[in-house]
C-alpha cells in the first residue's frame, strides 16, 4: 500500500493533512489512538515546513508519502526548503516545573516519542524527513 | 473548532469543541488571553467535546496556566478524553497541571 499527498507551503493544508490521515486510518482499520497520534506527528513536521522552510509568500510543494509494508508504516516527507534536521533539536526538559517550562519546544519531542524511527537526509537539495511507526497487529 | 467562554459557579468555563491545531489554535489564544490575565481567577478549560489537540495547542495550556498563576488564580483541565489524556501525559503536563 501506497498513498501520496501534494500539500502547498500553508497553514490551512493542515487540514487537508488531517484528511489524508484519517483516509489512511480508515483504509489500513488503524486504532483510533494510533490515528490520533500519527495525525499530531504528521501536523507537527508539516507545519515546521509550511512555517519555517520557505521565505514568506513563495508559494512550494510539500510531498508526504505513506507506505505500508509488513508490519511497518513509513511515513517519508520531502521539501526543498532551508536545511533543516529535525533529529538535531534538543529534547524538550518534562522534568521542569511549569513556570521552568518553556513554552513551545514539544512538536519534535512529540515526533520522538511517538515514532518508532525518525531519520532525516539532506539529498539533491531537498530536505527528506522519514518517519516509521511499527504497527501491532 | 468552536470556544464557547461561560461563567459557572464562580469559574470562568472556556467549552472547546473540534480539533485545536496550527490553524485553529491562534483563535483560542486569542479569546482566552482576553481573560487569563484577570487576577485571582478561576480558568478551566472544558475539553469534554476537543477532538484533538496538537503542540499548538500544548503551547496555549501552558500559556494559560502560567498567565492565572501567576497573578494568584488557578487553572484546571477537566473532561478530558483518553487520546487528549495521553498527550497531556506524554509530555508530562499531567504532572504539573490540576486535572479533573
Amino acid at each position: 500500500m501506497e498513498k501520496r499527498l501534494v500539500l502547498k507551503n500553508e497553514i490551512s493544508e493542515i487540514n487537508r493533512l488531517a484528511m489524508f490521515i484519517e483516509e489512511l486510518g480508515e483504509e489500513l482499520n488503524l486504532a483510533p489512538d494510533l490515528v490520533f497520534n500519527l495525525n499530531l506527528v504528521l501536523e507537527e513536521a508539516v507545519s515546521n515546513v509550511i512555517l519555517y522552510a520557505y521565505p514568506k509568500e513563495e508559494h512550494q510543494e510539500i510531498h508526504l508519502t505513506a507506505k505500508k509494508s509488513d508490519k511497518n508504516l513509513i511515513f517519508v516527507l520531502t521539501d526543498s526548503g532551508k536545511e533543516f534536521d529535525p533529529t538535531q533539536a534538543p529534547d524538550a526538559d518534562i522534568t521542569l516545573s511549569a513556570e521552568e517550562r518553556p513554552i513551545g519546544g514539544l512538536g519534535i519531542f512529540l515526533i520522538r516519542q511517538i515514532m518508532d524511527k525518525v531519520e532525516y537526509q539532506r539529498i539533491d537539495g531537498k530536505n527528506v524527513l522519514t518517519l516509521g511507526k511499527q504497527l501491532d497487529e | 473548532m468552536e470556544v464557547k467562554i461561560l461563567d459557572q459557579n464562580g469559574e470562568k468555563v472556556v467549552v472547546i469543541e473540534g480539533r485545536v491545531d496550527t490553524v485553529t489554535a491562534s483563535d483560542l489564544e486569542m479569546k482566552v488571553s482576553q481573560i487569563w490575565s484577570t487576577p485571582a481567577i478561576t480558568l478551566v478549560f472544558d475539553c469534554e467535546k476537543l477532538e484533538y489537540l496538537s503542540s499548538s495547542g500544548l503551547r496555549i495550556i501552558l500559556s494559560a496556566h502560567k498567565q492565572v498563576t501567576a497573578k494568584g488564580g488557578k487553572f484546571i483541565l477537566r473532561n478530558l478524553s483518553r487520546e487528549v489524556r495521553s498527550v497531556i501525559d506524554l509530555t508530562g503536563f499531567s504532572r504539573i497541571l490540576t486535572i479533573e
